[in-house]
C-alpha cells in the first residue's frame, strides 16, 4: 500500500467536494422531468440531456476521486462496499439516462413505458443510498439518526452507583474513547487503519504502531499521540476536535500503566488505586463528600414585595441566581418596639418559604411574634439573638423541621429550654452565649446528647 | 434652584473648554457610532429597546426592582457557606517549621548540609544562594499535641492552641513567587504583577453589598509595620470599576478622616448638595461615557453615609471589659493589630462582607526565633480570641477566617547557624496556613510536606487552588466570575485552580 504516491490521497480528499456536483445535476434533472410535465414550461425538456450528461461526467470522476480516497485505507467494511458499487451503478445509469433522454437509445417496444420519469425516478434511488453510505463513512452510522424523533435511542451505558462497581475499562476508559476517538476510529471509517470498539480492534493497533502496551506507557502510540503538543500533526484527536482533558490522560494513563490494560479489573482492586481514586471519582461524578444539598426551584416571588420589604428596612439577597430563596437580615434595632417587630414580620411572611436564611438580631422581638417565625419552614438558619425570648418562644419554633443552626445568645432562654431543643429534627447548632445556661448545663446535656451542639461563650 | 437646567446639555462658557467638549476620542468615536448605531438599529428590529436599556426616568417599576433585586451576574451559581470574610494576612512569609509544619527527625540534624536531593535544583534567592553551606536549622520551639483533632503547635502560639479544633490547616500550600513583592500581589491577586483585581474586589463586584451604608471591602492594617512595604495595588480593583477597590481605614484614633462636617458647617444641605452635584455628573457621563465618573459618584455616596456609620462602627467604647481582656491590652490602643482584630468583627457584624486585615513583620532572615516569637506575641492572643469571639456569636457559621503569608521558609539557616540563633530565607515550594469557619473542615489539617519542610509531599495546595476554594466557598464558580478587559475575560484564577473539595465540609 505504501507504493501510493501522496498524489493519489491528495487528488482523493477531493472526493467528498465533487461528489455533490452529480448529486445535484441528476436532481436537477429529476426536477426539470417533472416540470416539463407542465404545458408552459415543457420547453424545461431540453435542458435534461446536458443535466444527465454533466451529471454523469461527474459521476465518473467522483467514483474515481472516491476510489483514491479509499486506497488511504481508513475506510472499511461492507459500508465501503456498498458506497463503492452503488456509486459505480449510479454513475453507469446516469450515463444511461442521458443516452434515453437524448435519444440515442430508443425503446420502441414499450411505447406506453415512460422511459425519462422512470430511469430517473430510480436514479434518484441510487443518488440517495449512495449518498447514505457516504455519509455514514464520513460521519458514522449514527450520525444521521442519533436525534431524530423516532427510532431506537442509543442505549446509555449504566452509570455505576458505587464505587465497587466501578470496571475500570467499562466505565471509566471506553466512554472516554467512545467520547473522544471513536467517531474516526471505528470498524466502517478506521482512519489509520485503527478501530477503538472492541477490547480485540484496541490490542490489534492500527497501521502506524503498537496502540497500547500493557504497562508500559512509552510504548502505547495511544498516549503518545494524546500528550502530544497539540500543533503537531500527529496530535489526537486532530485539529478542530475536543482534546482530551488532563483527567482523561491521567484516567487512560493509569489503566494502561498501573492495570496492564487489563479489560475486566474493577478499580477497587487496581493497584496503587489511591494515585487515581480522587480523579476517576470526579469524572464518574461519584464524590461522597460532595454531595450538595439540593435545591428545589421556587416558584419566583414578585419582585414588587422584595422591593416593598427592602424599603421596610430588610437586606434581601438571593442565595443562589434564580432559585428564588433568600438570605434575609433585619439589621439591629430596625424594629424598635414588639409592635413594629410584629408589623415586619407579617410583611415578610408573605415570602416565609422562600427564606433560608434569616437574622432578626436586636429587633424587640418577643416570643409572641416567634408564632409567625415558626411557619417560615423552609428555614436552615436562624438569629435571634439579643432579643428578649424565652424558653415557650424556643417550644413554637420546633415547628421549622429544616432548621439547621438556631442562635440565641443573649436571650433570655435557660436550661429548661433543652427539652424542646432535642425535639427539632435537623437542629445541629445552637448559640447560648449570655443565657442563663452556664457551661455545667451544657456539659451535663452533652454528657447524653449527641445532637445539638450547644456553644456557650468563652467568656462570661 | 437650579432644576431649570434639567433638558439643557451642559455647555461651558469657556472658549477653551467648549473646544475640549467639542473632540471626543478615537475609542468614545468608535463605541458611539459602531455600537450605538448598530444597537439601536438592533434594537428598533426587535422592539426591544426596555429590555436591555439600563433603568431611566421611564422604567416602570417592576423594571427598577428587578435591576435592584437581582444579581446582575448570576451569582451566587451555588449555595454560599460563606457570607463574610476575614482575612488576616501576615505579611513577610512567617515560618511554617516554627509554628504548626512540626519537623521532630530534625533535631539529630542539626548543622548538617541539606541534601542536594532536598533542594532539586531549585533557584535559591540571591540572599541565601551564595552562602558555601545551608545547615539545616531545627526549630528551637518546643511543640505540642493540643485539641481533640491533636493538631501540632509550638509554643510560640499559646493562645491559638486553644482553639485548633476550629481551624483546618493547610500544609501543603505553595506559590509561584520567592519574592515578597510579586508574591504577596500573587497571594492577592492571582498574579505576581501589580495590576488584577483583589479577591476581595471580585467578590465586592460579583457578590455585591450587604450593607449599603459601609464599604464592602475594607482593608486594616497593623500600625508601625516594619519590613515590606504593602500598597494600595493589593487591594485595588485592577480593571474592575472603581467602587470595587478596598477601603483602607488608617491605623489610629480616626479611622477615616473628614468624616465630621468642618467648623460652622452642619451639613444641612450637604444631600441637596450631592443630588446636584452627581446632577452635573450624569451630564458628563451621557456626554463622556466614562464609567470612572459613575465610580467617583458611587463614591461621594460612600462618603456621605459613611459620615454616620463609620463613627458608629469605628466606636469600640461600648465593648465590654472582658472583650478587650480576651482580645489582649494591645486592643485598647488603636491601630494595633489586637484592636484591629476587634474592629474587624464589628465591622464583620454590621454587614460588611470582606476585611482585609495586615500585619507586617515575618520576614525573619535573621533572629528567626526571637522574631517569631515576638511576632507571635503581638498577634497570637488577637487571633485565637477573634476566633472564639466569632464563635460565641454564632458568626463563625457564616464568617471565612484565613490566616497566612505570601510564603514559607527554608530549614536550612540563612546566615550563621547556633544553638539558640538561625535566619529563615524566603521559600515558596511549602508553607502553612490556615482557615475556620463558613464551610471548611473543623480540626482538621490537610497535605503533608517531607522531613524538612521543603517539599510537599501529599495533597499540595496551589494558591490559584486556594483562590478557587475561597471563592466556591461563596457560591461562586471561579470559572464563571469573569470579567472582559482589553479584549479576554479574566478570572481571580485566571487560567488555572481547583476547588480543593477535601477541606470542605
Amino acid at each position: 500500500m505504501n507504493e501510493v504516491p501522496d498524489i493519489v490521497f491528495f487528488l482523493g480528499r477531493f472526493h467528498p467536494l465533487v461528489v455533490h456536483l452529480p448529486i445535484g445535476l441528476i436532481l436537477f434533472a429529476f426536477l426539470l422531468e417533472i416540470l416539463s410535465k407542465w404545458q408552459n414550461l415543457k420547453e424545461l425538456k431540453v435542458a435534461i440531456p446536458y443535466a444527465l450528461l454533466f451529471g454523469a461526467i461527474t459521476a465518473a470522476t467522483a467514483c474515481v476521486l472516491g476510489y483514491m480516497l479509499s486506497l488511504s485505507g481508513e475506510y472499511d467494511g461492507p459500508m465501503l462496499d456498498g458506497h463503492f458499487w452503488f456509486g459505480i451503478a449510479t454513475t453507469l445509469l446516469t450515463l444511461m439516462a442521458w443516452l434515453i433522454s437524448a435519444d440515442k437509445i430508443k425503446f420502441i417496444k414499450l411505447k406506453t413505458f415512460k422511459a425519462n420519469i422512470a430511469s430517473l425516478t430510480l436514479l434518484v434511488v441510487l443518488v440517495s443510498v449512495t449518498g447514505h453510505y457516504g455519509g455514514n463513512l464520513t460521519h458514522g452510522s449514527d450520525y444521521l439518526t442519533k436525534y431524530a424523533p423516532f427510532g431506537e435511542k442509543p442505549k446509555e451505558t449504566i452509570k455505576p452507583k458505587t464505587v465497587e462497581e466501578v470496571v475500570v475499562f467499562d466505565h471509566i476508559v471506553y466512554p472516554i474513547l467512545e467520547d473522544k476517538c471513536i467517531s474516526c476510529h471505528n470498524p466502517s471509517k478506521k482512519k489509520g487503519g485503527l478501530s477503538l470498539d472492541t477490547e480485540e480492534n484496541i490490542l490489534k493497533g492500527g497501521r502506524e504502531g503498537i496502540t497500547i502496551t500493557p504497562g508500559d506507557l512509552s510504548k502505547s502510540d495511544l498516549i503518545h499521540r494524546v500528550t502530544l503538543n497539540p500543533h503537531n500533526k500527529d496530535f489526537m484527536p486532530p485539529e478542530g476536535k475536543n482534546p482530551l482533558t488532563e483527567e482523561e490522560i491521567q484516567l487512560l494513563s493509569f489503566w494502561i500503566e498501573n492495570n496492564k490494560a487489563d479489560f475486566k479489573i474493577k478499580l477497587v482492586d487496581s493497584e496503587k488505586k489511591d494515585e487515581i481514586l480522587k480523579t476517576a471519582l470526579a469524572y464518574l461524578e461519584l464524590g461522597t463528600e460532595n454531595v450538595t444539598e439540593k435545591i428545589p426551584k421556587l416558584k419566583p416571588v414578585d419582585s414588587l414585595l422584595i422591593g416593598t420589604l427592602k424599603s421596610k428596612g430588610f437586606a434581601i439577597r438571593e442565595l443562589v441566581y434564580n432559585a428564588n430563596i433568600f438570605d434575609v437580615v433585619l439589621p439591629s434595632k430596625t424594629a424598635k418596639s414588639p409592635e413594629e417587630a410584629k408589623a415586619l414580620l407579617q410583611e415578610l411572611a408573605k415570602i416565609k418559604d422562600h427564606i433560608y436564611w434569616l437574622s432578626l438580631e436586636n429587633n424587640a422581638i418577643t416570643d409572641q411574634e416567634l408564632t409567625t417565625i415558626a411557619t417560615f419552614t423552609n428555614l436552615r438558619q436562624l438569629h435571634l439573638n439579643k432579643n428578649a425570648i424565652s424558653n415557650a418562644g424556643i417550644e413554637k419554633l420546633k415547628a421549622i423541621s429544616t432548621l439547621n443552626s438556631l442562635n440565641l445568645y443573649g436571650t433570655k432562654v435557660d436550661q429548661n429550654c433543652f427539652a424542646s431543643l432535642l425535639e427539632f429534627k435537623n437542629l445541629e447548632k445552637v448559640y447560648l452565649w449570655q443565657t442563663a445556661i452556664t457551661s455545667e448545663h451544657v456539659k451535663e446535656f452533652t454528657a447524653i446528647n449527641k445532637k445539638p451542639l450547644l456553644i456557650s461563650g468563652v467568656v462570661k | 434652584m437650579c432644576d431649570n437646567h434639567e433638558h439643557k446639555k451642559l455647555r461651558s462658557n469657556n472658549r477653551d473648554l467648549q473646544e475640549i467638549e467639542k473632540q471626543i476620542d478615537r475609542r468614545h468615536f468608535l463605541k458611539k457610532t459602531s455600537l450605538g448605531l448598530g444597537a439601536l438599529a438592533f434594537s428598533s428590529l426587535l422592539g426591544t429597546e426596555k429590555l436591555w436599556a439600563n433603568i431611566n426616568a421611564e422604567s416602570s417599576p417592576e423594571e427598577i426592582l428587578n435591576a435592584y433585586n437581582k444579581n446582575r451576574l448570576g451569582l451566587p451559581h451555588h449555595l454560599p457557606k460563606a457570607k463574610r470574610i476575614i482575612y488576616l494576612f501576615q505579611s513577610g512569609g512567617p515560618s511554617q517549621m516554627d509554628l504548626f509544619d512540626y519537623k521532630p527527625k530534625l533535631t539529630d540534624m542539626f548543622g548538617k548540609e541539606l541534601p542536594e536531593s532536598v533542594i532539586g535544583g531549585q533557584k535559591l534567592t540571591g540572599m541565601s544562594g551564595a552562602q558555601s553551606t545551608l545547615p539545616i536549622a531545627p526549630s528551637t520551639f518546643k511543640f505540642q499535641q493540643y485539641g481533640e483533632s491533636r493538631a501540632w503547635v509550638s509554643d510560640a502560639m499559646p493562645y491559638l492552641s486553644e482553639v485548633v479544633d476550629e481551624l483546618c490547616f493547610i500544609k501543603g500550600m505553595q506559590t509561584d513567587q520567592i519574592n515578597h513583592t510579586p508574591a504577596i500581589t500573587f497571594m492577592q491577586t492571582g498574579n505576581q504583577l501589580p495590576g488584577r483585581p483583589s479577591i476581595g474586589s471580585w467578590l465586592s463586584y460579583g457578590l455585591g453589598s450587604d450593607n449599603e451604608n459601609l464599604p464592602t471591602f475594607i482593608t486594616l492594617v497593623s500600625k508601625n509595620g516594619k519590613g515590606q512595604p504593602l500598597k494600595a495595588s493589593l487591594w485595588g480593583n485592577g480593571f474592575l470599576p472603581t467602587e470595587h477597590q478596598g477601603v483602607q481605614f488608617r491605623s489610629g484614633k480616626d479611622p477615616v478622616l473628614y468624616l465630621s462636617d468642618p467648623e460652622n458647617y452642619d451639613g444641612h444641605d450637604r444631600r441637596h448638595m450631592l443630588d446636584y452635584l452627581s446632577h452635573l455628573n450624569d451630564l458628563q457621563t451621557d456626554s463622556y461615557g466614562d464609567p470612572e465618573i459613575q465610580a467617583r459618584m458611587a463614591q461621594y455616596e460612600m462618603a456621605f453615609k459613611m459620615q454616620t456609620s463609620v463613627p458608629e462602627v469605628t466606636d469600640i467604647s461600648d465593648e465590654p471589659e472582658h472583650i478587650f481582656d480576651m482580645y489582649g491590652k494591645d486592643s485598647r490602643d488603636p491601630g494595633t493589630y489586637a484592636a484591629n482584630c476587634l474592629m474587624a468583627r464589628k465591622l464583620l457584624e454590621k454587614g460588611v462582607k470582606f476585611v482585609q486585615l495586615y500585619h507586617q513583620g515575618w520576614d525573619q532572615h535573621t533572629y528567626c526565633p526571637g522574631g517569631v516569637k515576638n511576632q507571635s506575641k503581638k498577634t497570637d492572643q488577637a487571633t485565637a480570641a477573634l476566633i472564639k469571639d466569632l464563635k460565641q456569636r454564632g458568626m463563625l457559621e457564616d464568617t471565612l477566617v484565613v490566616w497566612g503569608g505570601e510564603f514559607g521558609r527554608t530549614i536550612y539557616s540563612q546566615g550563621q547557624l547556633t544553638e539558640t540563633n538561625y535566619g529563615r530565607d524566603h521559600h515558596p515550594k511549602a508553607f502553612t496556613m490556615w482557615m475556620a469557619g463558613a464551610g471548611v473542615k473543623p480540626g482538621f489539617s490537610y497535605g503533608e510536606t517531607d522531613d524538612f519542610s521543603y517539599n510537599v509531599v501529599k495533597d499540595p495546595v496551589h494558591v490559584h487552588d486556594f483562590h478557587a476554594t475561597l471563592l466556591h466557598l461563596f457560591g461562586v464558580d471561579h470559572e464563571k466570575l469573569t470579567f472582559k478587559h482589553q479584549g479576554r475575560r479574566y478570572r481571580l484564577t485566571d487560567v488555572h485552580g481547583n476547588v480543593v473539595k477535601d477541606l470542605l465540609t
